[in-house]
Parts: structure tokens; C-alpha cells; sequence
């Protein structure tokens, strides 16, 4: 009697744990971490571009108290996507506004994503490898001869919206000016050496106005960017000064301008020339 | 037959017609949205809410939000999107564009999920399952960041500009209202060309715009005319560019300026200024006065040198003068003065030599009928005065030496003939000698200049500088032996400087220079402090605020130790 009680015993246990053995055994749950594009038509898309198909009845949970949020899945929430490996599906998305760490886990979800067509390759597509470190940029800028040593130097960028002054450069000996910046890797810009201003900008060796130059942080540890100024724009021997009254003009060739380094000459004719008029000054425009 | 053979030539014109017009990326996009954002650290544009983007084709994005990096020149609408047009109707994820690419990349919705790229503006022929940009679709973290400006909607014309409409800008901390607000990012610095004279302050309110051209208000403060408004007008090619200005635009005595830019050819360019002065009660009213100034230059790239011509002109009379005025026999005079120079490439000495040298002429005219300013001790000048120069630099940038050493030497020498009898000779010399450590981040050099200059006369020198007037006397005493000065002045300076860049963070020069000036200078009447010293510390404070603060000792030089105040300046 008591082997028969036994027999049925582990029958009925046998029997309970049946189904239990039929059915799959659930492996460890994936998750990944994103930020949300979209939740649509059971699909859930992150800005990595892939999609991912979501159960029914998924789970909305909140990404820190892991409990039931009123969050609602939308574009720019970051969102914890738990898989359930076994049906490649999305169960649960806990959901939060604040940026959350990226997960590791992408690889191992990546081959959930669905996607109705096969991959075409896109030639115009070119990858560059950039992380976005900081990658610190020697400007170095070789200036005229003639450039007085008390001179200001800068370096325009179109990232500063072409303020003339963006970038200011230290005189390292008679002929260079030097800075160093420190760019994120793949920042593009395009540059300008002025003297502080738009009327006293870079010329090239036969005087012309030369295009901005461009410059590409690459993804390195150092990068240096060199530039020969062969003149200023307002380096115009013997010319006039681009304003009416301005000294010394071809009217008043003054070689001792005021404020210069010696005294003005005296206003005494010498014999020959006429007798200065009673008002020997023009009537100056107004602000002129 | 010629019927049908018209026909097929009209068809395929039309088709090749519409399939330019496809190819080509959006010229703009109208955004409105809930809200609209600019971060101008970042050069991005966001929308958040009921997001409609208009493209220039007329193809309508709508979408829960929107981002565009305006640098990198692509945008994202992401969140319920709807893409509609004569031709497409779809329902998707996320719409990313990127116009340099001439590709638009789509994540639809409607059915199983895929990836579509469409060409230019295409919109019939998605290319199924191709490719795209591993970040196409990320959305940049602006959490760090503040809004420059709040708008109701927006305008962008990608590589140039921005409209706000219903803008709020941040200006000194706090949101200031304005009807329209545009923000230029263009690479090309045309733009900001200026035509104003200068001043102490500067806001600029920028209204309008276009791929073209600039309008904006100008809020302006000068020690002359107070504040004021001023306006002025950008006209903007690739190459060229045309700057109107009214410049006060409030105040009763303005000036009236136009600059102009014309690259005629790749060894041609000519340059244009003008300004009309006026006084004048209102902008629609008859001005009282009126005098101008014109320049015209041309630059021109020859072989192995270049060429200029630069030309003034003046019109110091342009309303007349009343019968009555003691200066009515100038109202004619028209001064005007030209220059023709010439100068030579960088040519080296010799072969291996280090030494560059570099040739220049010049041949000009001034010409003014009455003599007007003429010469200081010659009042007044003669009407017509003709000059010639000829000049040259010897130098060698940077010779290195032993230990990290450096020299550099440079000297320039030129003579100016004038047609009243005398010529200019001015000259200078330089040497240096510089080190750098890089262990210690420390950069110095020492300097030696000497410059001179001579006006000289002949027999007339005593007449041209005559002994007269030995004292003079300023508010910071007395001084003698001014009657010694004979048209010639020498200046020779020490100069040296140390730079400490430990960081590309920090940065501090110190500058001191010693000048022994004959003349000796005289404080208050002219010359220069003999000794000076400048200090130079930048520091950048945050990643986008630089703090450089400036200042000058000049050892008691007319009363003056410290220049009266620090220059601050933050710059991004």
C-alpha cells in the first residue's frame, strides 16, 4: 500500500512538472538603451535608425523605480528596452527624460532589428572614424617683415560668426604669431587672419584678397594649421589713408604725423610760395 | 512627323526639365512648431510640438519635433512624421536630411519597418533597404545649453541664414521681443564686411536676409553723435559683395557709405568706397551740407608681382555756397590723388641662402586746385604735386640655432621723391633672437629695431625746418630744444616678451619694451612713453567665454602709470 501511495505521488508530481518541462525555458532577458524616435504600428524605433517589434501588452515602467509610469513612449525620451530573447520582442520599455548611459547590449539586440529590405550599400556614404575628442590646434602665422612688433594678431573663424577678434595670437619671435585651440575632432571651419579688424586683413604675396582657409580636425593627438601673411590690407605704401582728412595724404605728405615720434614741422613758409590764405582750411564735411 | 518629332523634343526637355529640378536639395525650409529654439554655442535649431517643416519643393515634414545642426547643414523631424507631397504620402518614424549629400533618409511606419533613402528631391522612387548614416537619426544633446533665442517659426536657407519670426533674443541675460531676428552662419565672411566708421558700442539687430544679402539695425554709442540707430544693407556672392550704410541713422549730421568687392577675375579684383556726408535735420529733408569722398582700387596679379592703383577723390562742396560766403571761390575745388604701385613676389637672395627679398615702386599724383591742406610749412601747397618711390625688404623669418634658439632679421628701406623738392627716406631694421621651451610652455624673444626718418630739403632744409620756437610747453611742463629738430627722427627699441601656455586654456604675456626716441618725446605734444610694459592674460572660463584682460604700464610717461583701464573682452 505504502509503494503504491508512493507510486502515485510521483505520478501526480510528475504530471504537475510535465507542462512545466514542455514549455521553453526562459533565458536571461537583453536590454538596451536608447533614446526614442518613435513608437508605432508595434514597432518601437530609436535614433540608432532600428526598429524593434514591441508585444501587445508591453510593459511602460519607469526607467528609475522600475515601477508603472504615466509616461507615455514619444520622441526624445530615453527608454530601457527589456527583450525577451526567446521572441525577439520588445516586453518592456522603462522610460525616463533624463539621458541614461548607453548600453553595451546593442550588438547582441542589433540582430532583433526588423527590416523589410536587405542592405544596400551606399557608396557616398564615406565613414570617418570620429570620436569627437578634443584635439589641440597650433595656429601658427607667419607675418610680414614690416609688421610693427607691438602689433595685434588674431584669427577669424567663420564658428565665431567672423568676429575679427575670435582668436588672439602671442608674437613667439620677429616673423610668427602662435595660438593653440583645442577643436572636437571632425570640426570643420574655415579661417582668417586679420589685425583686428576688417580693414586690416591678410593679403596674399601679390596683394590680392585670398579665399578663407579651410581646416579639418582630424582624429589625431595634435594638428597644426600654417599660414604666411605677405601683407596687410591697409599696407599701402605712400597711399592715402581710406578718409578724407586723415595724415599724411599726398596733399600733406607730413612725414611727422601728430602723435608720431617727433614734432610737427613749423608753419613757416619758405621763400617762393605763396602767402598762406586767411583761412586756409577747408570747411570739413560734417563728421568728416 | 515634324509634329510628332517637336513633341518628343518638348517631352524630353520638360522630363529633363523636372528631373534637374529633382536632383537638387532643398533651397529652404519653413519651420513652425509650439516652440522654436536656437543654441547659438552649437549652431542648432530645435522645434518642439505640432512640428510642420516646409520644404522648398512644397513637400510638407510634420512630426513631434526637429533638430538642425546648421554647421554640419542636416536636420532630423522625428515622432509621428508624416511626409506629404504631389508626390508621396507616407506615414514613418523619423525624416533625416541631408542636403550635401543630396539624400534624404526615411524610417516609415506604416507596415513592416524599413529604411528608405530618397535622391534630391525624388519623392516618387524611394531607394529601399540603402544604406544610411550610422547617426542619421540621433538627436543632439542640447542639455548643457542655453537658448539664444525663442520663436513662434523659422526660416532656413541652409549654409547661410536663419529668420526668426517673433523672436526672443537673450541679450544680457534677459529675452529681449523683436518682430524678426536673423542669424547668418554662412562660411562666407562677406558678410560681415563693414561700413560704418567706428565706435564705442555696436549692437547689431539683423531683420531681414536672404542667400544674398543682410539688412539689420544698428544701436551704436560714439563720444560724437551719443546713441543712435544706424542700418545697413549686405548684398553677398561668393566672391563679391556691395555694403550700403546710413550711419547715424537718428542724428542730424550722417553719413552715407557704400563699399563694394568685385573679383573680376581670378588676378583681378577692384575695391570701391564712398561716403557721402550730410548735414541734414531729417532723412527726407534737403540737407544744409554736403561733401564726399570716392575710392576705387584695382589689384591686379602679374607673374612675379603684383600691381595697384588706388584713387581719391574729395568733393568738399557738393550743395554750392551762398553768393556771400568768404569760401565761395573753392566751391569748385575737387581734390583728387592716385598711386600706382608695384610690388615684387618673395624672391630668395640666392640659391640655399636664407635671406628673401622683396622689391617695390610706386609712382603718384595729388592734385588740388587751391592747394587745399597742403603742406604744414608750405600753406598753401602747390596745386599739382607728382611723387615716386622706390623701396625694398631684406629679411630671413626664422633662422634656427642650438638649443631651441631661434633668429630672425629683417630690413626695409625706402625713398620717396616729391615733385616740390625734397624726398622722404625712411628706414628699418630688425633683429631678434627667440627660444621656445616646450617643457616649461614658455616662449620668449628679444628684439633690437631701429627706425629712421628723414626729410630732406637741399638748401631748403633750414626753411623747411626752421629754427623757431626752442620751448614748448604742455600741461606736463616745459621742454627745450624743440628749435634742434631738422626733419630728421630716429627710433630705437628693446623690446622683449615672454608667453606661458600651460594649457590651450591659458594663456600670459608679458611685454616690455624700451624706446630711446631722438627727438626725446615730449608728454602731451608728441612721441611715444620710453618705457613700456603690457600684461596679456586670457582665460577661458567656460567652453564657449574667453576672458582676456589687457593692461599697460607706462612708468609716469605724461602722468600716466596704469592705462586708465583693464580691456575685457569675452570672446567665444
Amino acid at each position: 500500500m505504502r509503494h503504491l501511495l508512493s507510486l502515485l505521488a510521483a505520478l501526480a508530481v510528475a504530471a504537475l512538472a510535465l507542462p512545466t518541462l514542455a514549455q521553453p525555458q526562459p533565458g536571461p532577458l537583453l536590454r538596451f538603451s536608447g533614446q526614442l524616435l518613435d513608437v508605432r504600428g508595434g514597432y518601437v524605433y530609436f535614433t540608432t535608425g532600428d526598429a524593434f517589434k514591441v508585444v501587445d501588452n508591453v510593459r511602460l515602467a519607469d526607467y528609475d523605480t522600475g515601477k508603472p509610469t504615466t509616461l507615455q513612449p514619444r520622441a526624445k525620451l530615453f527608454a530601457r528596452a527589456v527583450f525577451d530573447p526567446a521572441t525577439k520582442q520588445v516586453v518592456e520599455l522603462d522610460l525616463t527624460a533624463h539621458r541614461v548611459a548607453p548600453d553595451t547590449a546593442y550588438q547582441a539586440v542589433k540582430a532583433y532589428a526588423v527590416a523589410k529590405s536587405t542592405v544596400q550599400p551606399a557608396p557616398e556614404i564615406v565613414g570617418i572614424p570620429l570620436t569627437g575628442k578634443e584635439v589641440p590646434v597650433s595656429f601658427v602665422v607667419t607675418v610680414p617683415p614690416t609688421t610693427p612688433l607691438g602689433s595685434d594678431v588674431y584669427i577669424s573663424t567663420d564658428a565665431s560668426g567672423w568676429n575679427p577678434q575670435a582668436i588672439k595670437l602671442d608674437r613667439i619671435d620677429g616673423a610668427r604669431y602662435r595660438a593653440v585651440r583645442r577643436f572636437a575632432s571632425g570640426t570643420k571651419f574655415v579661417f582668417r587672419v586679420t589685425r583686428g579688424s576688417w580693414n586690416s586683413v591678410e593679403r596674399n604675396e601679390s596683394g590680392l584678397e585670398p579665399a578663407p582657409h579651410p581646416f579639418f580636425v582630424r582624429e589625431t593627438d595634435a594638428q597644426s594649421a600654417s599660414v604666411t601673411v605677405y601683407s596687410w590690407s591697409d599696407d599701402r605704401p605712400n597711399a592715402p589713408q581710406a578718409a578724407p582728412g586723415a595724415i599724411p595724404t599726398p596733399f600733406n605728405p607730413n612725414p611727422f604725423p601728430q602723435g608720431g615720434i617727433a614734432p610737427a614741422p613749423r608753419v613757416t613758409p619758405p621763400g617762393g610760395f605763396p602767402t598762406a590764405r586767411p583761412n586756409p582750411f577747408p570747411n570739413r564735411p560734417p563728421g568728416g | 512627323m515634324r509634329v510628332a518629332a517637336l513633341i518628343a523634343l518638348v517631352c524630353a526637355f520638360v522630363a529633363s526639365a523636372m528631373t534637374c529640378a529633382a536632383a537638387a536639395p532643398p533651397t529652404s525650409l519653413d519651420v513652425t512648431a509650439k516652440q522654436v529654439e536656437y543654441f547659438s554655442n552649437r549652431f542648432i535649431v530645435t522645434a518642439d510640438g505640432n512640428v510642420r517643416v516646409r520644404l522648398s519643393d512644397g513637400t510638407v515634414v510634420r512630426g513631434q519635433t526637429f533638430a538642425m545642426d546648421l554647421k554640419l547643414n542636416r536636420y532630423l523631424i522625428a515622432g509621428d512624421v508624416r511626409l506629404d507631397g504631389p508626390a508621396v504620402h507616407e506615414v514613418g518614424a523619423g525624416f533625416a536630411g541631408y542636403p550635401d549629400l543630396d539624400r534624404s533618409y526615411f524610417l516609415p511606419a506604416a507596415g513592416t519597418p524599413d529604411r528608405w533613402t530618397y535622391f534630391g528631391t525624388d519623392w516618387a522612387h524611394p531607394q529601399l533597404g540603402r544604406e544610411q548614416p550610422g547617426d542619421a537619426f540621433f538627436i543632439p544633446d542640447l542639455s548643457a545649453e542655453r537658448p539664444y533665442i525663442y520663436a513662434n517659426g523659422v526660416r532656413i536657407i541652409p549654409k547661410t541664414d536663419a529668420l526668426f519670426d517673433v523672436a526672443r533674443v537673450r541679450t544680457a541675460g534677459v529675452f529681449l521681443p523683436v518682430p524678426r531676428y536673423v542669424v547668418n552662419f554662412s562660411p562666407n565672411s562677406h558678410f560681415y564686411e563693414n561700413a560704418f566708421a567706428g565706435a564705442r558700442l555696436d549692437v547689431g539687430v539683423p531683420f531681414n536676409g536672404s542667400e544674398h544679402s543682410l539688412s539689420a539695425l544698428h544701436v551704436r554709442n560714439d563720444a560724437f553723435n551719443g546713441t543712435y540707430l544706424a542700418f545697413d544693407q549686405h548684398f553677398v556672392w561668393e566672391h563679391d559683395y556691395l555694403v550700403a550704410s546710413v550711419d547715424p541713422l537718428t542724428q542730424e549730421q550722417r553719413q552715407y557709405n557704400l563699399v563694394g568687392f568685385k573679383k573680376l577675375s581670378p588676378n583681378l579684383e577692384a575695391r570701391f568706397f564712398g561716403q557721402l556726408s550730410q548735414a541734414q535735420a531729417g532723412i527726407i529733408n534737403r540737407p544744409d551740407n554736403a561733401a564726399g569722398f570716392f575710392e576705387i582700387q584695382l589689384n591686379a596679379a602679374l607673374r612675379h608681382s603684383g600691381l595697384s592703383y588706388t584713387q581719391d577723390n574729395y568733393y568738399q562742396y557738393l550743395l554750392g555756397i551762398a553768393p556771400n560766403d568768404p569760401d565761395l571761390f573753392r566751391h569748385r575745388e575737387h581734390p583728387t590723388n592716385g598711386l600706382l604701385s608695384w610690388t615684387g613676389n618673395e624672391t630668395y637672395l640666392g640659391r640655399g641662402s636664407r635671406l628673401r627679398y622683396r622689391l617695390r615702386s610706386g609712382i603718384g599724383f595729388a592734385h588740388d586746385v587751391n592747394g587745399e591742406g597742403g603742406y604744414p610749412n608750405l600753406q598753401p601747397g602747390p596745386p599739382d604735386s607728382v611723387y615716386h618711390f622706390a623701396g625694398a625688404t631684406l629679411y630671413a623669418p626664422v633662422i634656427p640655432l642650438p638649443h631651441q634658439f631661434s633668429l630672425s632679421l629683417s630690413g626695409d628701406k625706402q625713398r620717396t621723391w616729391f615733385s616740390v623738392p625734397h624726398h622722404v627716406d625712411l628706414s628699418d631694421a630688425r633683429a631678434s633672437i627667440s627660444r621656445t621651451d616646450v617643457r616649461l610652455h614658455l616662449n620668449y624673444y628679444l628684439a633690437y629695431e631701429t627706425r629712421s626718418t628723414g626729410d630732406y630739403w637741399g638748401g631748403q632744409q633750414l626753411a623747411a625746418y626752421p629754427a623757431a620756437g626752442d620751448v614748448i610747453v604742455t600741461p606736463f611742463g616745459t621742454y627745450t630744444g624743440q628749435s634742434a629738430f631738422r626733419g630728421f627722427a630716429t627710433s630705437r627699441s628693446i623690446s622683449t616678451a615672454l608667453v606661458y601656455t600651460p594649457t590651450p586654456y591659458f594663456a600670459l604675456n608679458l611685454g616690455l619694451a624700451r624706446f630711446y626716441d631722438s627727438p626725446a618725446p615730449v608728454p602731451g605734444a608728441y612721441g611715444q612713453p620710453p618705457v613700456q610694459f603690457t600684461g596679456d592674460l586670457r582665460v577661458r572660463l567656460a567652453k564657449q567665454v574667453q576672458l582676456d584682460l589687457t593692461r599697460s604700464y607706462y612708468f609716469n610717461f605724461a602722468n600716466e602709470r596704469w592705462t586708465p583701464q583693464f580691456g575685457i573682452q569675452f570672446s567665444p
